[in-house]
């Protein structure tokens, strides 16, 4: 079993579908499940499908959404029991044609709005609360912008994972520390904070250690490892926060110091950047228009090895 | 100094160490035929434990606190987790006089045990 | 005129730590594996209290109690099935234990980070750990029924 199914794009989900959604409404406190019948077509999310309900069955039902596209971060929500991004989820991945249910809920650990919109205030403060960007001593040097801090392929990669954080929430939604208390920082602001710690070009490894050794930090995890089972940009929490605690650890015990502190390389900046290469062109032979008819054929196999 | 943080789990590690070797110790010498017996009662004998605790009192007294430690701070963490801060002074003042308490009859074990009346 | 809207609070609180089915999280036993390990913790928390009344017996009470004690424990008695499910609580939260300070404490067994590619599992939940988890519930098994055999045996 994966969390994420590559080939699900490219099965036809059950004809009709019927989504069991959990609503909540903030003027009475009531809250109720509702279901709609839809039907699908081949390539159909989620979030599609919640959108098809929005405009021509009931208008009322709120959610949030923006890219479409598992970019921006804003449509999770619990898909058949599993924090998932709407718009990433197929509907041919949750929905058989033995059960062609598929329930929706709002996130947990986020306070819920109104239906399945949920209050991110808290989630973004704890984030706020990592000091989420580089410090450097000299603070005059970043202005000047004629340099770069150097760093090594291997050094990026170290941390590359982590950058590809969306603030979904999806992690913070699974985490069963935070369902019982509301001080831990959470998955994602810890997977920040070692991102910071680990990134060469960040000189205030020690502050941060010290900020976070305190029951909101890394030592309230208890490697459920549900936030790395959940994140849908394979930024792997979970190991951060054991990473970020062994540092901390060895760091009381006299025994951690960070590898190495980029230093500033001055660049010459160049006046005429090169045109696009020959491969930043559209894809011969692919009309979309016509994708209803004769399908595209995606080569997942070719693309996966 | 160490933030609490540190502290409560630095602790948890350092007890969960010592208690792999101390547990296992504790558990072989319950097997009968490491104890040249055919059964786990036989192992108990008032013999063979009064000899245990006379011989190797300080490990064994060692071994209660350690597991002790463990079991009382484990516990304080999950009902701290639990009661998200409600609680605190209340949990860690109970948590000590448990620990005092267990830890003083443990002790007593060790120092009060007197000889069988007869090998059994 | 504006009503009053209120939130709902949504976290499952303590449940969420002793249930490892408030979210259906595939791909996940390590979530199992923690639930296992609180409510064993829990449970040894309570026992060993127990335990260590009940070893104070000859310098509390007598050896004659001790003896009479011990007498129960032939066969498949309550004392005898007491200790059986201590072994195996036991076994399980030390087992497990082993293998959340190699994670938890030397930060090792959790993979390296890599580059994404589909279908973008976490390396951590490919690495060693996880095989480690398997081995912590074969082993587990085969020790309890060791266990059962040296105490139901006699
Ligand atoms: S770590 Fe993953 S699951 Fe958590 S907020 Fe970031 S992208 Fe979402
Ligand atoms: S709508 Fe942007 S991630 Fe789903």
């Amino acid at each position: 079993m994966m969390s994420f199914d590559p080939k699900a794009a490219t099965r036809t989900p059950p004809k009709v579908v019927t989504f069991r959604i959990k609503r909540y409404d903030p003027t009475t406190g009531k809250e109720w499940w509702q279901d709609y019948k839809v039907e699908t077509y081949r390539g159909m999310t989620v979030l599609d499908a919640l959108l098809k309900i929005k405009e021509e069955i009931d208008h009322t039902i709120v959610l949030r959404y923006s890219c479409r596209m598992g970019v921006c971060g804003s449509c999770g929500m619990i898909i058949n029991g599993m924090p998932r991004l709407a718009c990433q989820t197929q509907i041919a991945e949750v929905a058989t044609e033995a059960n062609p249910i598929v329930t929706v809920e709002p996130l947990k650990n986020h306070p819920v709005i109104r239906d399945l919109l949920t209050d991110f205030t808290t989630f973004f403060e704890k984030h706020k609360k990592v000091k989420p960007y580089t410090i450097r001593k000299d603070i005059e040097e970043r202005e000047k912008g004629d340099f770069e801090y150097e760093m090594t392929p291997e050094e990026h990669y170290n941390i590359y994972e982590y950058t590809l954080c969306i603030s979904c929430g999806l992690c913070y939604s699974a985490c069963p520390v935070v369902a019982s208390t509301d001080r831990f920082l959470g998955p994602q602001a810890l997977a920040y904070m070692w991102r910071y710690v680990a990134d060469p070009r960040d000189e205030a490894w020690k502050e941060r250690l010290e900020l976070i050794d305190t029951d909101e930090g890394p030592f309230s995890c208890h490697y459920a490892a549900s936030c790395s089972a959940v994140c849908p940009k394979m930024v792997d929490p979970a190991a951060a926060i054991q990473r970020l605690r062994s540092a901390l650890l060895k760091y009381r015990l006299g025994m951690y110091k960070k590898e190495r502190i980029a230093q500033k390389k001055v660049v010459e900046v160049k006046p005429n950047p090169k045109p696009l290469p020959p491969e930043a062109q559209p894809v011969p032979g692919a009309d979309p228009w016509k994708k209803n008819e004769e399908p595209v054929n995606i080569p997942v196999d070719e693309l996966i090895a | 100094m160490m933030g609490s943080g540190s502290k409560k789990l630095l602790l948890q590690y350092i007890t969960a160490i010592l208690l792999i070797f101390l547990l296992t110790w504790h558990l072989v010498i319950r097997v009968p035929a490491l104890r040249g017996v055919s059964t786990f009662a036989e192992t108990l004998a008032s013999d063979k434990v009064y000899h245990e605790i006379t011989a190797y009192g300080a490990l064994l007294l060692l071994f209660a606190y350690t597991v002790l430690l463990h079991a009382f701070n484990g516990l304080r963490n999950i009902l701290l987790e639990w009661t998200d801060g409600k609680y605190n002074a209340l949990i860690t003042g109970t948590i000590i006089v448990l620990f005092f308490i267990f830890a003083g009859l443990a002790t007593y074990t060790v120092v009060g045990i007197t000889p069988p009346p007869a090998s059994g | 005129m504006a009503e009053k809207l209120k939130e709902k609070e949504n976290r499952p609180g303590w449940i969420a730590s002793i249930n490892p089915w408030v979210l259906k999280i595939k791909n996940n036993p390590e979530r199992v594996a923690f639930v296992l390990h609180r409510i064993t913790g829990l449970l040894m928390a309570l026992i060993i209290m127990a335990h260590i009344y009940v070893t104070g017996t000859p310098a509390r009470v007598g050896w004659d109690a001790w003896a009479e004690e011990i007498a129960k424990a032939h066969g498949i008695t309550a004392v005898t099935l007491y200790f059986f499910f201590f072994a195996g609580i036991a076994w399980y939260h030390g087992l497990n234990g082993i293998r959340l300070l190699l994670v938890e404490f030397f930060g090792v067994c959790i993979g390296k980070p890599e580059k994404p590619k589909p279908p973008y599992l976490a390396p951590s939940l490919k690495a060693c750990q996880r095989k480690l988890l398997y081995l912590v519930f074969i082993l587990w098994a085969i020790l309890w029924a060791a266990t059962g055999y040296i105490l139901f045996a006699s």
